[in-house]
């Protein structure tokens, strides 16, 4: 049966976002309030403004869906406003603790500060119970597994009434029957409760890491659970032909049960589909290294891509709370337009990481914010346009901006507000860039070997002056970039990661055929998991990678290898490309030292066929498609320059814009600085171009 | 403390001011993770016992981590003594190493690089790391030595000593210095981190020379030395003009010299602040701080008080002075002193004695203090790889930290000298570096400081050498006296709050409160306890819900609910309150505590 449509739902903090792609290329955008209290109620509305626009029923749209999708944020809520379900963990006598000792240190950037509070426990010690049983770091049982225990911690879990357990025991990673039998008792006298097994959700070593994962899986679950049911029954009924596919933090799609047993790959959904996404658009150009950037009101996100592989975080803390399990690296800094800008303690101005959010907002909103934000600053510079955001449905207020600025920084620092305005400007984007650099040059790549995407509204403004303080030449910018997310989501595949660890020193055959052997039982575990979704064998595609360190190390790094046999012949492929990774990363190796496998991964992708491309036609040229001009500011001086501003809703493909412009799309604003040229290109995406010395 | 003018001639851009300190603070972010990252040794991978700094070519600290505390103060002094002793001698490719606290260091297993940066033939910058090794030659694995009368009887001793020369390194020297560790791959793998961190430093700084000049960015950097010492400076001022004393007991851990007292005199006058430090003479005992490792003692007492959010570099100190006592006192130690365990002990002391008197100076603004260090070196043969291992474990100092003026102390966060920096490793990860098993790695009931705040909780690690016999160390103190409290926090039960060392040997079991060296088998165990923090305010005013929550969840007992809180509990399996009886103990209490 022809399906028409494709429908991606991106939930974001204020708007839900809901992209319709069509099988001709065109690509609508619509924005629904989100819904905290009821995230289907969202979904429901954002339907209901779909339908209203195509003039049929909700179930006429999503019955002519290929494929739902869905990135949520249900499970971050929960772990933010510590509204998870009640949570009891079951582990290792005697390590009840690790938990709430996370390793006995407190973040930097707090060292001497008196209030900052430790983190919130998601399971209170009394529900942390120790049953004696242990495994030792060879393998062994040191001691079996004392069943007596495990029931007394269930009679405590029933009497508290506790709704998720998770197991999780020293050295299971090695020994795994002790949590299973754990899990077997627990299911037959606490039937109801959700269960997560450490040495199942994530088989790696690191005692901390694994229980900490598995809390917060349990902890997100029952939520989890009540959603997906929700969503899925509510597609259901309104004829949807496939289950809804629900986006990871791991940068892929899942079906709803995974999302039930995996719910700690739900907590960074959204802001994971960006890499997808910048891939998506780059296509057309052939760019395989790319940076994403996404500035909304109060958040600044950033990924890279390098050759079709994205920066992964394993074994982080996220929203203070260990997790194991691979994240799409999502670098996020509090710098959007909405951030404040002040002058700190030492006289220095600063810009954020607070923000005036929405409520009251920027200055120029004329809702009663009267501190200088961002957004006032771009006011200010001639960047943005006063007649208002979103095609004129919010009118800006450039007078309040001017006052904002003029009176918090201008007059304090001594200098006038233009200059002001650009220095906010300016730091914002150092800001970005010292963000950049976790992405980049912490990673061992270097940026200007990339080209940057802009994201999310208010990137757009900024992306020239963040291009050239990086040394970057090249910038992708969509149409729809305030969309991108949800977009990137359609265009995403489905992704499980499977992994097994080993700890093994790369200098003997059986070391090799061991770690073949574990590549080839995790990937049949992979390619059942994807087969029982749907997929042939033809659209499965797997990944592999290894965790690698010099005998003597206890931080591994991640090295992305072949799908080739792992034997006595191939070795040095493998060591080679570890040798080579370690000194990008850390300026020297040591090809002589020994090195050794820790743990091992599969990543197995179900294909998915990719909406159609948006097309472009002939439109207005440039000159036609002149608004009229505005005076802006380039330059630290503060000097203003008649810049030309243009429509690009009706720019033809082609159409070559150079800088100083501003290009106004209905739900961004491009600022072309001098020095750059823009080229709309047929994709719906703008190429933005540093122009040669001499060629002006 | 040298005070060094600033050149004012360069005007500076506002805006590159605070892009240019934005990159000073990502290159030393940088140089850590690349630290951390790639070292052998569990004492820097696991557990960040290791610092970078960044100075300018004066040498000032131009950018402080926010890395282990106790390093940080000692690098200002140790940078410009190396700086000096190869005066006109630096030259570009140059690599200095340096370990001795007569030579400005801390204590010699923390082992310090030191990489001239320079930009169009002219020396710029250094890019400073240092680390505690796990071994550092010497009599006995891992440096403490409790038996050591002399320095000569504790390490190998590194004075200033260049092991990259123009580039080329100096493979002889190298070798000498290597040849003298125990568990030498160990040894070698954290020289190539500390060196790798030092280049990733380099690397970054010339970036930024390169983008936006020279003379701007050393008038930034003169700027926010100038800037930082303004902030310093107004932070004194707001404290009444006067002369606070605080004095502190270290305990005799076994050297029969009895209880040491460390006394702090702080002068305020204006914006500006004078520190005098006295404590009575050497011993021969491994617990004498030379002057560089004092340093970050006081610094570390100051902060307390502070409370100041990074970035900081040396700016902030301009105003401060520090006399440290006649030489050849605990605190400004000379040769041949032995000094190994300095780090944690005085060291600990001599901040709380600091701290006390702010304490004095500003009642309403200083936290706690926190759990002084009392640890564990384990040493002994890994027969699963048929080699040697040594280590100090990070995970046995993890004591509670200090109630401040608006919450209780985190629990498992200090030792106080470190100020949750440290890490104390996972425990698999430790299990498979060395061959031990870890059977407990708790918190502790009743072990947080009483107060209106509670101290956070100390730690208890248990172990059992896993196939071999297992030499350990220990070290510190605080097994007698508690972490004291502040703004009127007592503690009644004083054992559960100090740190001790169970041995379990068959039938036979011992505590030690005293630092000892002893072999034990496989089979036996021993468990080290490490003292929560101290408390903040009256105990009896603590929330009656607050002191059941503890119960409930064991970090408090029924008994310490009575004998530290006043709070009667009388049915343990509903945690039953007693309001009436509660209410009249707590008065009687109350009345006592106004009476002392």
């Amino acid at each position: 049966m022809r399906s028409d449509y494709r429908l991606g739902i991106d939930a974001g903090g204020t708007f839900t976002d809901f992209v319709l792609a069509d099988r001709t290329g065109q690509v609508r955008l619509f924005k629904a309030l989100s819904t905290p209290q009821d995230p289907t109620q969202a979904i429901r509305n954002g339907l209901a403004l779909i339908s209203e626009e195509l003039g049929v029923p909700a179930e006429r749209v999503v019955s002519n869906c290929d494929l739902c999708i869905n990135g949520t944020t249900v499970g971050l809520n929960a772990l933010i406003t510590h509204k998870g379900a009640k949570t009891g963990l079951i582990c290792t006598a005697g390590h009840e603790d690790s938990l709430e000792i996370r390793l006995g240190h407190k973040e930097d950037g707090f060292r001497y500060d008196a209030d900052y509070p430790p983190a919130t426990m998601l399971v209170p010690r009394y529900l942390r119970r120790g049953v004696r049983e242990r495994v030792l770091s060879d393998g062994s049982v040191r001691e079996p597994l004392n069943e007596a225990d495990v029931r007394a911690a269930c009679e405590l879990f029933r009497a508290e009434g506790v709704e998720t357990v998770a197991i999780s025991f020293v050295w299971s990673v090695l020994h795994p029957e002790h949590e299973r039998r754990a899990g077997e008792i627990l299911r037959e006298m606490l039937p109801g409760v959700v269960l997560t097994l450490g040495s199942e959700l994530y088989p790696q070593v690191r005692e901390y890491t694994r229980t900490s994962t598995a809390v917060v899986n349990a902890y997100l679950a029952p939520i989890m659970k009540r959603y997906v049911e929700a969503v899925d029954s509510y597609f259901r009924g309104l004829g949807a032909r496939q289950p809804v596919r629900y986006f990871q933090s791991n940068g892929g799609l899942a079906v709803g049960q995974a999302m039930t047993d995996r719910s700690v790959y739900a907590i960074n959904s959204g802001p994971a589909s960006a890499p997808a996404a910048g891939q998506y658009v780059c296509e057309p150009f052939g760019y395989r290294n790319v940076i994403t950037l996404d500035m909304g009101g109060t958040s600044f996100d950033i990924t890279l891509t390098r050759d079709g592989s994205t920066n992964i975080n394993k074994n982080i803390d996220f929203l203070r709370y260990r997790i194991g399990v691979p994240m799409i690296q999502v670098e996020t800094l509090g710098a959007g337009g909405g951030s404040i800008g002040w002058i700190d303690d030492m006289g220095l101005l600063q810009v954020g990481p607070q923000s005036a959010g929405s409520d009251p907002g920027p200055a120029c909103y004329g809702q009663g914010g009267k501190l200088p934000t961002v957004s006032d600053a771009n006011l200010v510079l001639g960047y943005l346009n006063a007649d208002g955001l979103v095609g004129g449905r919010l009118p800006l207020d450039a007078a309040k901006a001017h006052q904002a600025i003029k009176s918090n920084l201008a007059d304090p620092l001594g200098m006038s507000v233009e200059r002001a305005a650009y220095g906010m400007i300016t730091i914002v984007n150092a800001n970005m860039v010292n963000g950049i650099r976790r992405v980049t040059v912490e990673r061992g790549y270097d940026p200007r070997d990339f080209v940057l995407v802009g994201a999310g509204g208010a990137t757009a403004a900024h992306i020239t002056a963040l291009a050239a303080a990086m040394g970057i030449d090249t910038i992708v910018l969509p149409k729809l970039a305030s969309g991108l997310c949800a977009f990137g989501q359609i265009s995403s595949d489905v992704k499980y990661n499977y992994m097994a660890t080993a700890p093994l020193r790369l200098d003997n055959d059986a070391a090799y055929a061991r770690i073949d052997e574990l590549f080839t039982q995790i990937e049949a575990e992979g390619i059942a998991h994807l087969k029982g979704d749907g997929f042939k064998a033809g659209h499965i595609v797997t990944k592999r990678s290894l965790d690698m360190r010099y005998v003597g190390q206890v931080h591994e790094c991640t090295v992305e290898i072949g799908t080739f046999r792992v034997d006595a012949r191939s070795i040095g492929k493998v060591r080679d490309a570890f040798h080579a990774r370690h000194r990008e990363l850390y300026t020297y190796a040591e090809p002589a030292s020994t090195v050794e496998v820790v743990n091992i991964e599969s990543t197995l992708y179900g294909l998915v066929d990719k909406p159609a491309r948006m097309s472009i036609g002939k439109g207005l040229s440039p000159r036609r498609a002149l608004k009229g001009h505005r005076e802006a500011v380039f330059s630290a001086d503060g000097r203003r320059i008649r810049t030309p501003i243009y429509d690009g809703t009706p720019l033809g493909a082609d159409a070559v814009i150079r800088g100083p412009a501003v290009i106004e799309e209905v739900t961004t604003t491009i600022v072309i600085e001098p020095g750059w040229t823009a080229r709309l290109d047929a994709s719906g995406s703008y190429l933005i171009t540093r122009d040669r010395k001499g060629a002006r | 403390m040298a005070r060094t003018q600033s050149r004012k001639t360069v005007e500076v851009d506002p805006i590159t001011l605070s892009v240019v300190r934005g990159i000073l603070e990502t290159t030393q972010r940088e140089m850590t993770l690349s630290l951390e990252k790639t070292a052998r040794s569990s004492v820097f991978n696991l557990a960040h016992d290791y610092s970078t700094a960044l100075f300018n070519h004066r040498p000032e600290m131009i950018l402080q981590g926010q890395d282990i505390p106790i390093h940080l103060g000692s690098l200002i002094p140790a940078m410009k003594v190396v700086a000096k002793y190869f005066e006109g001698d630096i030259h570009e490719g140059d690599l200095i190493i340096h370990n001795d606290p007569a030579w400005g260091g801390s204590h010699a297993i923390d082992t310090c690089f030191y990489k001239p940066v320079f930009w169009k033939g002219k020396l710029k910058y250094w890019t400073v790391c240092k680390g505690h090794l796990t071994d550092v030659g010497g009599p006995v694995p891992a440096g403490y030595n409790p038996n050591a009368r002399e320095i000569y009887a504790e390490c190998l001793r590194i004075p200033p000593v260049k092991v990259w020369d123009r580039g080329s390194p100096r493979k002889d020297v190298l070798n000498f210095i290597l040849t003298n560790m125990r568990a030498r791959r160990d040894q070698e793998g954290d020289f190539n981190a500390l060196i790798g961190a030092c280049q990733v430093g380099e690397r970054a700084l010339l970036a930024m020379l390169e983008k936006y000049g020279e003379v701007q960015v050393d008038a930034c950097i003169d700027r926010l030395l100038d800037m930082a010492e303004r902030q310093m400076r107004s932070l004194i001022a707001s404290v009444p003009d006067g002369t606070y004393e605080g004095a502190a007991i270290l305990e005799d851990a076994g050297h029969g010299y009895g209880d040491i007292e460390i006394r702090a005199k702080v002068t305020i006058a204006g914006d500006s602040c004078h520190i005098a430090i006295s404590s009575p003479p050497q011993i021969p005992y491994f617990i004498n701080s030379y002057e560089g490792n004092s340093h970050s003692g006081v610094y570390l007492g100051l902060m307390m008080f502070a409370q100041l959010p990074p970035p900081y570099n040396e700016g902030l100190y301009r105003c401060v002075s520090v006399d440290f006592g006649p030489k050849g006192t605990i605190c400004n130690a000379a040769e041949p002193a032995p000094h190994m365990n300095c780090t944690t002990t005085p060291m600990e002391t001599l901040t709380d004695a600091v701290r006390l008197a702010f304490e004095k100076a500003v009642p309403s603004k200083v936290s706690a203090s926190w759990g002084h260090a009392n640890g564990l070196n384990i040493a002994g043969w890994d027969k699963r790889h048929d080699e040697e291992y040594v280590t100090m474990v990070l995970a046995t100092i993890i004591s509670g930290a200090g109630a401040t003026p608006s919450q209780d102390g985190w629990h498992a966060c200090g030792p106080e000298c470190c100020f949750g920096a440290l890490t104390s490793g996972d425990v698999e990860l430790l299990e498979y570096s060395y061959p031990i098993i870890i059977h407990r790695y708790s918190l502790m009931t009743d072990s947080g400081g009483a107060g209106k705040f509670r101290g956070g909780s100390g730690t208890a690690w248990e172990v059992e050498p896993l196939n071999a016999d297992m030499t350990f160390i220990t070290f510190g103190e605080g097994r007698r006296i508690p972490a004291v409290g502040a703004a009127g926090a007592v503690s009644t039960l004083i054992d559960t709050k100090v740190g001790r060392l169970e041995l379990v040997e068959g039938d036979h079991a011992e505590t030690f409160r005293e630092n000892i060296i002893k072999v034990i088998r496989p089979g036996n165990r021993i468990t080290n306890m490490n003292p929560g923090g101290g408390g903040y305010g009256n105990p009896m005013d603590r929330a009656v819900e607050k002191v059941v929550w503890d119960v409930k969840n064991n970090l408090v007992s029924i008994d310490g609910a009575r004998e530290d809180y006043g709070v009667i509990i009388t049915d343990p399996a509903t945690l039953h309150v007693d309001i009436k009886a509660t209410e009249e103990l707590r008065a009687r209490r109350r009345a006592a505590l106004a009476a002392n």
